[in-house]
Parts: C-alpha cells; sequence; structure tokens
C-alpha cells in the first residue's frame, strides 16, 4: 500500500507511523516527496524513530549504522542520500528514544532547514539562468513557428504537434522546479520554526 | 586557533573528549561514559553520532585506521586534550569558589 504525505515535524511522523503499524502496516519504503509503501501484516505497537543526515561516504554511513546497531537500533530504512532515517529498537538496551537531549533533537530540523535552503538557492539559480537565457521574455519557451495561430486545419495541426514535444521539453522543466523551489521554501522555513522553539523549549527549561 | 570558543563543553562532549583519550568506537564511548557516570550519564545514538561528527568537524577528535570496516576507531586530537584541560580548569576554579564561601558562611 502507497501512502502520499509530507512532514517537517518528525515527532508527527513518528506518531503516524507507529500509528500505521497499530493498524497492520509496516512502513517498507520511503522515497523522496513524501511516498510511504507500506506492507500489510498484524497490527504491532512500534516505536519509531527518526534522524535526519544525508552522508558524505558509503563509509561514513556504514559507521553510522553500526552505532545505532550496537545501541540497539535497527535501522528499517535510509539510504546515504535519503536523509529520513527510520530506526526501531531491536532490544531492551535502545532504551526509548535516539536523542538523550533536546538540543541534539532539535538538531536535525537544523539540518533538513539547511538542506532545503541550499536546495532552495540551487533551484533559484537554475530558473534564473533560464530566464535570462530568453531575456526574460517566456513566450519564447512555447510555440515558436512564425504564424502557427494564423494556420487552420491540418496546416495547424501538423506544426502544433510537430513543435509540441519541444515545447513541453522547454515548459515542463521550469515549471516543475518552480514547484519544487517554493516546496522547498516552505518546507525549509516550517523546519526553521519548529528548530526555533524547541530551542527556545531548552532555553525556558534552563 | 583560539580554542576558548569551545566553552564550555556539555557535559555529553566533556566526557566523550575524556573517554576518547584512549581510542574507541562509537558504541564503547556510550558504555565508557555510563560507567564514569555510575549509570548517570546515558547517551544515545542519535546524540552519540551527532556529537562524534561534531567533534570531527572541529577537529578536537580524529578517525584513526581500524581493524572493522564497518566502525570508525576515534581519538582525542591534541587541541582536544588542551579544551579539556580548559574545561577540568574551569570546573576547578568554580568548585574553589564554592568551598571558598560556603567555608566563610
Amino acid at each position: 500500500m502507497k501512502r502520499f504525505k509530507i512532514f517537517y515535524d518528525f515527532e508527527k511522523e513518528e506518531k503516524y507511523l507507529h500509528d500505521m503499524a497499530e493498524e497492520g502496516h509496516i512502513l517498507k519504503k520511503y522515497s523522496v516527496f513524501g511516498f510511504y509503501h507500506f506492507e500489510d501484516t498484524k497490527p504491532q505497537n512500534l516505536n519509531y524513530k527518526i534522524d535526519y543526515r544525508i552522508f558524505k561516504s558509503k563509509k561514513d554511513f556504514d559507521n553510522y549504522i553500526a552505532l545505532f546497531e550496537d545501541a540497539g537500533w535497527r535501522h528499517v530504512y535510509g539510504t546515504q542520500n535519503s536523509g529520513n532515517q527510520y530506526f526501531l529498537p531491536m532490544s531492551e538496551k535502545a532504551g526509548t528514544d535516539i536523542f538523550s537531549d533536546r538540543i541534539s533533537a532539535a538538531a536535525r530540523y537544523k539540518t533538513l532547514y539547511k538542506l532545503c535552503m541550499i536546495n532552495f538557492v540551487c533551484f533559484l539559480f537554475y530558473l534564473l539562468v533560464t530566464l535570462l537565457s530568453v531575456n526574460g521574455d517566456l513566450s519564447k519557451l512555447t510555440f515558436l513557428t512564425p504564424g502557427l495561430w494564423e494556420r487552420t486545419g491540418k496546416a495547424f495541426w501538423s506544426a502544433f504537434f510537430f513543435e509540441l514535444p519541444f515545447v513541453l521539453f522547454r515548459v515542463v522543466p521550469p515549471i516543475f522546479f518552480t514547484v519544487v523551489t517554493v516546496l522547498c521554501c516552505y518546507w525549509g522555513t516550517k523546519a526553521k520554526k519548529v528548530y526555533k522553539s524547541s530551542i527556545n523549549e531548552v532555553n525556558d527549561y534552563e | 586557533m583560539n580554542l576558548e570558543k569551545y566553552l564550555p563543553l556539555t557535559e555529553t562532549t566533556y566526557y566523550i573528549l575524556l573517554v576518547l583519550l584512549e581510542q574507541g568506537h562509537g558504541y564503547a564511548v556510550m558504555q565508557k561514559v555510563e560507567e564514569l557516570s555510575d549509570g548517570r550519564v546515558r547517551i544515545a545514538a542519535g546524540t552519540m553520532y551527532g556529537a562524534l561528527d561534531n567533534l570531527m568537524r572541529q577537529k578536537l577528535i580524529e578517525s584513526m585506521p581500524s581493524s572493522d570496516p564497518r566502525r570508525k576507531i576515534y581519538q582525542t586530537t591534541e587541541e582536544g586534550r588542551h579544551v579539556l584541560f580548559m574545561e577540568s580548569q574551569r570546573l576547578k576554579h568554580m568548585i574553589d569558589i564554592y568551598n571558598r564561601l560556603q567555608g566563610d558562611i
């Protein structure tokens, strides 16, 4: 079973996965942009914990997973570059959480926020280059056949369908990246907000 | 390099630097910290990895050649030792003040 859902709050995501497991849907895979793949089995009470990290090398990634395994946590899903890393306790020694203080639990929001902002700047740069390449005239990305719209009947349709793939090729990527850019900005801002509020919680407590 | 900026250390960082005066892998550090603190300080896996990652970036610890390809071996660097020393002096000073003032009362 597949579900589409976007979280920027890891604690809510942990709760969601826990609730799904109680209904008998166990997380198998998570793919970018919020697709959760579940496997149906018997209902279970699973204490999912999520970390957010990407790794420079396969070696760093293996070292990370080995540390969690030694400490009693099974790595359920995540790849070197997936960001989200899902864990389940496999023995008593794991305890109840993968974080022992609020600051390190909040640090994952900072990592997420930073990555969102890096992506945001890259995509924005791409869009700017696209805009400059047509001198700010976006109509240049659409149909370029001279006098296309004055034609009628078969002459129109054959020219239209001939150019359509090229138009799609020019138009779809900028639209796609515009959406992604906006999402990155939105996601990053939300993550920053959660980060700030959890840091403030720590300061209030101290 | 200005090492003062790393002070004061968090309890987690203090214990990690202390334990890594002798080289060891991540989980060994977790166990040793628990043992040294009489079970009072228990560092969870995610917090531990984050702390090691930060200390590596600050060059207060370094990774050593390891016979186990899956487990990195870490050790406190010269800078790390110095930071640890400065922190222990800072804490000692605070304890001394406490003892002096308590003695006056």
